[in-house]
């Protein structure tokens, strides 16, 4: 053992001696190759914390050289001889299960054998945050430079500046743009891509047949104006916020009734077209960009207040029952840092949260600073309940006039109380008649005793009179029910009566006639007057009043018809004491004022009590109950050369700390190098199905190079230089050659690119979850357009499947009758409800993302449950049968014309004959086949069912399913 | 294993296990592709498309399969699986140590000492009550752990760190992850499937299935105990049969003619594959669901000859049919809080056990005599177990038992597990567990191992983060469960 370290230490001095160390052009290096294994699998036992494990330092290759407690880690050249080396081939090190990879440990060993080279010369100490060159210099942390356009060959092709940059990659492939795609396959992607709905085929037919220059022009322009541009867009924004109508974390999974303002605020912005970074300043810090207290406030004030909402967006566990409030709240901040970073800097600073980031350049002491920014609105330790934070939209003026009716609603409750005190002493009265007299007055004096304060004596009589115990407000109906049974007694009681004083007066009639006919009349008379047959209604209208009726009987018997009177009006007075019914009504009448105040609303904000600014620690391990060291705000250090404005620890000029105005500033100061290049990534992604980066929420070291890193440069000067208009940028995009091609790829053999990584072409797209719903609700003509407002509510029906409805279940648990909704059924996806423990059926199968914490990318399954939903569900098929309705009603005979209806609608073209074709002879075989085998529901005929099918197909087909 | 990251592998297999009707120009073309990503051009991007293919694992796998048999509640252990005769002495004294009681207003300070006898079985001689006579006859194939634990005295906490690794909703579900890890053998069959009771979902219903944020495609397929068995499974009765042939056929065409005008492109293939397999699925689920095609012996065997083990064994034998046909992982649920004895313990118990007990000895007899025990792991077990004092003590026939999961039992069998095994105890009032300690992130390493798959590997990358069943948790493998090899 001592004669392999005294060797080994005899080789490294050799190696070290005769080969450089610095080569920078080294195929393995430590910077490039070495150092991220060591980074990720290492560092953190061997040189983030100060008292490295066995004294071996492997953050430089000078330290590793010097080595630890066993002697030099390595020994340059000879890796078989080099401890570093031995100790991850043999699996010992790093410990347990987290073993690297074969390739990973040849790598080391290249490296050693090469002589364990570094590209530069080391610095003989290490960068204060233990940042290296090479990760200074990682692409997406250096300033945005805008470059000159490349000259391309294919200048004809140049729209916008993008194509120049799309076809110099192209050009130097020998490759060049697609042609353009077709009018209606170029209307049918923007509607999509704008708007998220299907062109109706009026407009494609309109845009097809226009041959004006601007045409296109025109098109991007109104669909850019329509509100539903917002509902789209805002939905793409509401991903990576990480959206929800609940709070999540426990399995109550409470809703957030105002949550939806926030989504609101959201489609606004992107409607009005809201300058970025205006939107993100108010969403980070809208509360700091207005005075405390917020109280009367004005539009602007309350859609900056709503912003914040996006800091209360992560799943939040505070206040719920049996949850750890202080593990809950620190939580809540550590997943909306995740959610900030993600969405805006395209970094994991969340990954720094337990210790250094395995993979970039950012210190657990700089998820802290980054944490210390947040931390005055959050104040874990002095945790505002949500309650609390809530902020109402009433102003004085609604409070007064909300005070006035409620004073008038108070009269109303006083009357009612006046009311029903009067009630229940006629009740009591009325009971204590049944009760032996001598009693009655020991009952009253017990029964008028406050419950508290009655003697045990009283209270054992009054045990014996349940009836007296249980007189109140709220059991007099139960009262109401003797007398209502009393009443039905004289109902009877007259009834009867009555029945026998006709007879009485028939009898009488009938004796006063002539003896030959007696006989006759009495037959006719006792047969109802609808069963008498011809000779009998002669007989009887040979004598007018004969017999006498109910009706008649006034008149043959007025003593008796008085008597029937008394008992009619007996058992009406009877019923006018009845009690429940009108303090009932008193109630509603209270009700009824009180509805006419204006509902109070709330708005779901972050903000900061001023002058309370808590301390922020790092905690050791992310555990909060070990904190460390005290940091003050700042953003990462790794951007610390870019000298953008510090963050202050408290602005004087304002009542809140200003931490988060400052932070926000900062990221849309033009020098920042993330958040400009993060956003028009994100909207490259939405309009070609893959970003420029193709991890939207990772620009670090194990997210995706840019394909075009000039153009995403480009792109990003252009944001910050015109503003930070999203749309300018969008219209940039879209007027583009490189937008407008086609989809079709390329003759085979020359195609090398499969997954159109050069954009030599447009690529074919899946319609997303919530695209694929509203298609489906605007062919068949019953989308709702109805922009904003409370969720669409969803629940959970009778076999666990998650439908949209208002649940309404009993004790049990039991549905009951389904609540009518009012065609807020028929709204788009993006005003449905977000409840994380239920997401909607159709969504969730076709990848809608679960929010937890956001979603900074989503997924597209191709499955055989989507197939399935598509060929059995209830949500399929309905949708067919009133697609067939809209068709039928415009084509109510004809195969062909139901035929081209269809295809229009769902796909906005015209069937070729040969698709014309073979879809008549479908509609014939269906058709034929329902009439073989009919169809027990009366309302379907073989036709109808037939043309349901068909549309059921169109729906089910690519064609609807995706975009070219 | 990121499985995101290997697309040119997994369409390879795509169009070579499955022919799935991809033509011979697409595969030429998808391996020229395959060349162009093996240069070494920066960057390498990923297209996130999901299948349910088989994949390699990265060890040699033990088992191919699993059944859980969940029993949701929290099955009390001391009357059950872990008997403390030391008990006796102190049966309606005062419990001699701190406890915790989650129902504080019924909770009662009164050891309860199990009114059932417990025996030794099989040549094992592992205890066992009186009350699971059938379980207790395959006690020499069961691995009784004694010590399971997971710390979150609640029901819904408890099931998500049982069945998700966390006690926190929004995670993948084990049989989401065991499917994202491994893929399906059945191109026929939903990779995995969970079972519920007819009187209704266990605590956290459908979040029991869930995929979390894993794609869609990992979500279980509810097989539901009454018709129709598996939603969306069946078209209506007057659109089945030749109506619906006719309906694929033109779709199909309509399809196939739409495709001829985009050639190459994978997406609108794989989407004319999954109509077929679903209307492979229609037929070959019937089929598997259908247990009158099994012998009378069978029938008897798991109990459906009786009308009180009739509905639970039916059950068990559907899941063995499914795994039989390459379905990888079933789940079946006792309805909500079915062991949750609060009160009444005597006589609900006893009932728990009739109904539940003779369907899950079956499935061992079963598996074993066709050779699958060995491919196969069963899980018999619950969330929690019980206190060992008294809750709501109102009478013998009223008294029942509180939660507990700081220490209980449940048992595994097939697939690697050592059979025969009783392993870990809890203290002498079955309290806490005291020796050899699983806790519920134990028992997923030790899993994923017998299934060929490492814990920290098995990973899915999302918002920048590989996320993983374990979650950073100390997962080990409990090697001493496992047979040794």
């Amino acid at each position: 053992m001592l004669a392999a370290a005294l060797s080994a230490s005899l080789f490294g001095l050799a190696a070290s001696g005769s080969e450089p160390s610095v080569d920078a052009k080294a195929k393995v290096s430590y910077e490039n190759d070495v150092r991220p294994i060591l980074k990720a699998a290492c560092f953190q036992c061997h040189g983030d914390r100060p008292e490295v494990e066995a004294g071996l330092d492997l953050r430089q290759r000078r330290r590793i050289l010097s080595g630890g407690e066993s002697g030099p880690a390595i020994v340059p050249g000879r890796h078989e001889q080099s401890l570093l080396y031995r100790r991850v081939h043999s699996g010992e090190m790093p410990p347990e299960d987290a073993q690297l990879t074969p390739q990973q440990i040849r790598t080391i060993a290249d490296w050693i054998r090469s002589g364990a080279p570094t590209l530069r010369p080391e610095p003989p100490e290490l960068d204060p945050e233990g940042f290296t060159t090479s990760e200074r210099d990682f692409w997406s942390l250096r300033p945005v430079e805008r470059p000159p356009l490349p000259h391309v060959a294919a200048a004809h092709r140049v729209r916008t500046p993008i194509d120049t940059f799309v076809l110099a990659r192209l050009e130097a492939q020998k490759r060049s743009l697609s042609a353009d795609a077709a009018a209606e396959v170029l209307i049918r992607r923007v509607y999509f891509d704008l708007i998220g709905l299907p062109p109706p085929p009026q407009a494609v037919e309109a845009f097809v047949s226009d041959q004006s220059a601007t045409a296109y022009e025109q098109l991007i322009e109104r669909l850019l104006a329509s509100p539903h541009y917002g509902e789209r867009w805002g939905r793409h924004w509401l991903d990576v916020a990480g959206y929800a109508d609940s709070e999540g974390y426990t399995d109550a999974d409470p809703v957030r009734n105002s949550a939806f303002r926030y989504r609101d605020y959201v489609i606004r912005s992107w409607n009005a077209d809201l300058p970025f970074d205006r939107f993100l300043h108010e969403q980070l810090a809208g509360d700091e960009m207005l005075p405390p207290p917020y109280t009367n406030l004005q539009p602007d004030q309350i859609a900056r207040l709503t912003a914040t909402g996006f800091l209360r967006m992560a799943p939040d566990g505070t206040g719920a029952n049996g949850v750890d409030e202080h593990l809950a709240s620190n939580r809540v901040m550590s997943e909306t840092i995740k959610i900030v970073s993600t969405a805006v800097l395209g970094l994991t600073v969340g990954c720094a949260e337990c210790h250094n980031h395995r993979y970039d350049p950012i210190t657990q002491a700089d998820y802290y600073r980054m944490r210390a920014i947040f931390e005055p609105a959050y104040d874990w330790k002095r945790w505002r309940s949500k309650a609390q934070r809530q902020v109402s939209l009433y102003t004085d003026a609604d409070r007064q006039q909300s005070a006035v009716i409620e004073s008038e609603a108070k009269k109303v409750d006083a009357l009612r109380a006046k009311q029903a005190a009067t009630f229940i002493s006629q009740t009591l009265e009325k009971q204590l008649l049944s009760v032996p007299e001598p009693m009655r007055d020991a009952l009253r004096t017990a029964y008028q005793t406050a419950s508290g304060k009655r003697s045990s004596e009283q209270k054992a009589l009054l045990d014996r009179f349940p009836k007296i115990l249980k007189i109140s407000e709220g059991s007099l109906y139960l009262y109401d029910r003797e007398i209502r049974v009393e009443a039905d007694k004289i109902d009877s009681q007259r009834k009867q009566k009555q029945r026998e004083f006709v007879q009485r007066a028939v009898t009488a009639q009938i004796a006063a006639l002539p003896e030959d006919v007696r006989a006759a009349v009495r037959a006719a008379a006792d047969k109802p007057a609808a069963q008498r047959d011809a000779q009998q209604k002669q007989l009887l209208a040979r004598f007018p009043g004969i017999p006498a009726t109910a009706e008649t009987l006034a008149t043959v018997d007025p003593a008796g018809a008085a008597e029937l009177q008394r008992l009619q009006q007996a058992a009406a007075d009877l019923r006018k004491t009845q009690k429940a019914d009108r303090l009932k009504a008193l109630q509603q009448q209270a009700a009824d004022i009180r509805k006419t105040k204006k509902p109070e609303g709330f708005v779901r904000a972050l903000t900061e009590v001023p002058g309370q600014i808590p301390e922020t620690f790092l905690f050791e391990r992310g555990d909060h109950e070990q904190p460390r060291q005290e940091l003050a705000p700042a953003g990462l250090s790794i951007l610390s050369h870019l000298t953008l404005d510090a963050i202050p620890a408290n602005d004087p000029s304002l009542s809140t700390s200003g931490r988060r105005l400052s932070f926000a500033r900062r990221l849309t100061d033009s020098r920042h190098p993330l958040t400009a290049r993060v956003l028009v990534n994100r909207l490259w992604t939405h309009h070609f199905g893959r970003g420029i980066v193709d991890t939207p929420g990772d620009f670090g070291g194990l997210g995706s190079r840019p394909t075009h890193p000039q153009l995403l440069d480009w792109l990003a000067a252009e944001l910050v230089g015109g503003g930070w208009s999203v749309k300018r940028i969008q219209r940039l995009i879209l007027l583009s050659s490189t937008y407008r091609q086609s989809s079709a790829r390329p003759s085979q053999p020359t195609d090398n690119d499969f997954d159109n990584r050069l954009l030599g072409r447009m690529s074919v797209r899946r319609l997303e979850a919530e695209t694929l719903r509203d298609s489906l609700l605007s062919v068949t003509g019953q989308l709702n357009p109805k922009l904003y407002g409370p969720p669409v509510p969803v629940m959970e029906d009778a076999v666990g499947q998650i439908i949209i409805g208002e649940e309404n279940l009993d004790g049990e648990r039991k549905p009951g009758a389904v609540i009518p909704l009012h065609g807020e059924q028929y709204r788009r996806s993006v005003y449905v409800q977000v409840r994380r423990s239920r997401p909607l059926g159709v969504l969730a199968t076709f990848d809608a993302p679960e929010m937890s914490p956001n979603c900074t990318q989503r997924n597209f399954s191709t499955v055989a449950p989507q197939a399935l939903l598509m060929m059995n569900s209830r949500f399929a098929l309905d949708h067919a049968s009133v697609l067939a309705q809209r068709v039928a009603a415009k084509a109510p005979q004809d195969l062909q014309q139901q035929a081209r209806h269809g295809w229009r609608l769902c796909f906005a073209q015209e069937p070729s004959t040969a698709q014309s074709r073979a879809a008549v002879e479908f509609l014939q075989q269906q058709r034929a086949h329902f009439e073989q085998n009919p169809i027990a529901d009366k309302k379907t005929t073989p036709a109808s069912a037939a043309l349901a099918s068909y549309c059921h197909a169109l729906v089910s087909s690519n064609r609807f399913l995706y975009i070219d | 294993m990121d499985i995101a990251t290997q697309p040119p592998l997994n369409r390879r297999r795509f169009l070579a296990s499955h022919g799935l009707g991809l033509g011979s120009v697409a595969l030429a073309w998808m391996l020229k592709q395959d060349a162009l990503l093996a240069e070494p051009i920066r960057p390498e991007l990923k297209k996130l498309t999901f299948d349910l293919l088989p994949r390699p694992t990265h060890r040699a796998p033990r088992a191919d399969a699993m059944i859980s048999l969940f029993m949701q509640g929290g099955p009390s252990h001391l009357d059950l699986f872990d008997p403390k005769p030391q008990m006796a002495k102190f049966d309606g004294k005062n419990f001699p140590e701190k406890i915790k009681y989650d129902n504080a207003a019924q909770a009662s300070p009164k050891v309860l000492h199990s009114p059932w006898k417990f025996h030794p079985r099989g040549e094992c001689g592992t205890q066992i009550s009186e009350l699971l006579p059938h379980i207790s006859g395959v006690a020499d194939d069961l691995t009784l752990i004694r010590s399971m634990h997971t710390g979150v005295n609640n029901h819904g906490q408890s099931i998500y760190a049982m069945n998700t690794g966390r006690v926190l909703p929004g995670r993948p579900t084990l049989g989401s992850w065991l499917t994202y890890g491994l893929g399906c053998e059945s191109n026929e069959l939903p990779a995995y499937v969970a079972m519920t009771d007819p009187k209704g979902l266990p605590v956290i219903g459908v979040n029991n299935w869930s995929n979390g944020w894993l794609p869609s495609l990992y979500q279980g397929t509810v097989i539901r105990p009454k018709s129709p068995r598996i939603l969306n499974l069946n078209a209506p009765q007057h659109l089945a049969g030749q109506a619906q042939t006719n309906f694929l056929d033109y779709l199909k065409r309509m399809n196939r003619e739409h495709l001829g005008q985009r050639p190459g492109e994978l997406d609108l293939e794989a989407r004319i594959a999954s109509y077929e397999l679903a209307a492979r699925m229609q037929s070959a689920a019937g089929d598997a669901l259908d247990v009158s095609r099994e012998t009378r012996a069978t029938h008897r065997l798991y109990g459906l000859d009786d009308p009180q083990t009739q509905e639970y064994g039916t059950r068990c034998l559907i899941a063995r049919r499914l795994v039989e046909r390459g379905v990888r992982f079933v789940q079946l649920f006792t309805k909500n809080q079915y062991w949750d004895h609060h009160g009444s313990i005597r006589s609900a118990l006893p009932a728990a056990c009739l109904k539940t007990d003779k369907g899950s000895a079956a499935l061992i007899i079963d598996l074993k005599q066709r050779g699958m025990l060995d491919r196969t792991v069963v899980h018999w077990g619950g969330e929690m177990g019980r206190l060992p004092v008294i809750q709501n003590d109102s009478g013998p026939a009223k008294i029942g038992r509180d939660h507990n999961t700081y220490g209980f039992s449940m048992w595994m069998a097939g697939g690697g597990f050592r059979a025969g095994l009783a392993y870990g105890a809890t203290d002498d009032f079955g309290h806490r567990a005291v020796e050899n300690v699983v806790n519920h992130y134990d028992y997923h390493a030790t899993l994923l191992r017998l299934f060929g798959l490492d814990p920290h590997k098995l990973v899915y990358a999302r918002n920048g983060q590989q996320q993983s069943l374990l979650d950073g948790q100390p997962g080990r493998v409990v090697g001493d469960l496992l047979e040794s090899t």
